[in-house]
């Protein structure tokens, strides 16, 4: 996948861990675990809406794009 | 699902044994007539002279055997639908909107329209063996009911194509 998710660095700026982030925006660790790893085939605006208010930071802080190799 | 709707599936469950029965039933029945008409035919013209059943009872052996062998096509094609339909009733309960079940449906068109193919013959011979006996009703030919319900089974079977698609996009969002 040519979008690359950028929840790692993200988290580990703001010192928080997946645990943390799933208790606070309310969305399983399950999900956020497939949205990690780069597994997931879409993204909910509220999904996303509710990361970036609780990390404080713009969607393009989260996703990347990145030519396939 | 709601408690009224696993009623019904409870009670569609136990028709589709039911019906599964009677075919198991009536293909038996089918098999054991084969059977005597290959073994005991001198026997089964002498009773139905007896009985004045056929007028010429000699000459409808080809007949019977066809008519046969046609019930059993179609018998066999009955339980293709009815197995297809108890699981396509047993993935209701979990998950119906997969690639399989609409391959399920599909194939219930598909033996339905089988089944409509062998019941114009069955009606030809059925009226064949009925000019010669009083006692024979009349069987087979085209019913309106089933061609629709092939219809149904075919724009099912394309509606959970696409419900199984679209299962499958919502499956990877988060």
């Amino acid at each position: 996948m040519a979008i690359v998710v950028k929840l790692d660095e993200l988290l580990h700026a703001k010192r928080m861990t997946l645990t943390d982030l799933s208790e606070r925006i309310g969305i399983t660790l399950a999900n956020l675990s497939i949205l990690k790893t780069g597994k997931a085939k879409a993204m909910r605006f509220s999904t996303l809406e509710a990361i970036c208010a609780e990390l404080d930071c713009q969607p393009g802080d989260l996703l990347a794009h990145e030519a396939d190799s | 699902m709601p408690a009224d709707h696993s009623a019904l599936m409870g009670i569609t469950r136990a028709l589709l044994w039911l019906i599964l029965g009677l075919v198991a039933a009536a293909i038996l029945f089918v098999l054991v007539a084969g059977g005597a008409l290959a073994v005991a035919w001198p026997d089964i013209v002498v009773e139905a002279k007896k009985s004045g059943v056929f007028l010429d009872a000699a000459a409808m052996r080809p007949q019977l055997f066809a008519l046969l062998a046609l019930l059993l096509a179609i018998l066999a094609a009955t339980v293709d639908v009815l197995r297809q339909l108890q699981a396509l009733v047993a993935s209701a309960a979990a998950d119906p909107f997969i690639p399989e079940n609409a391959g399920r449906l599909r194939r219930i068109g598909w033996a339905l329209v089988a089944v409509h193919l062998l019941a114009l013959p069955l009606g030809w011979v059925a009226g064949s063996i009925a000019k010669a006996t009083s006692k024979f009703a009349a069987m087979g030919g085209i019913n309106l009911t089933g061609i629709l319900a092939i219809l149904l089974a075919f724009v099912l079977a394309a509606v959970f194509e696409r419900g199984a698609a679209m299962r499958d996009e919502l499956e990877g969002t988060v």
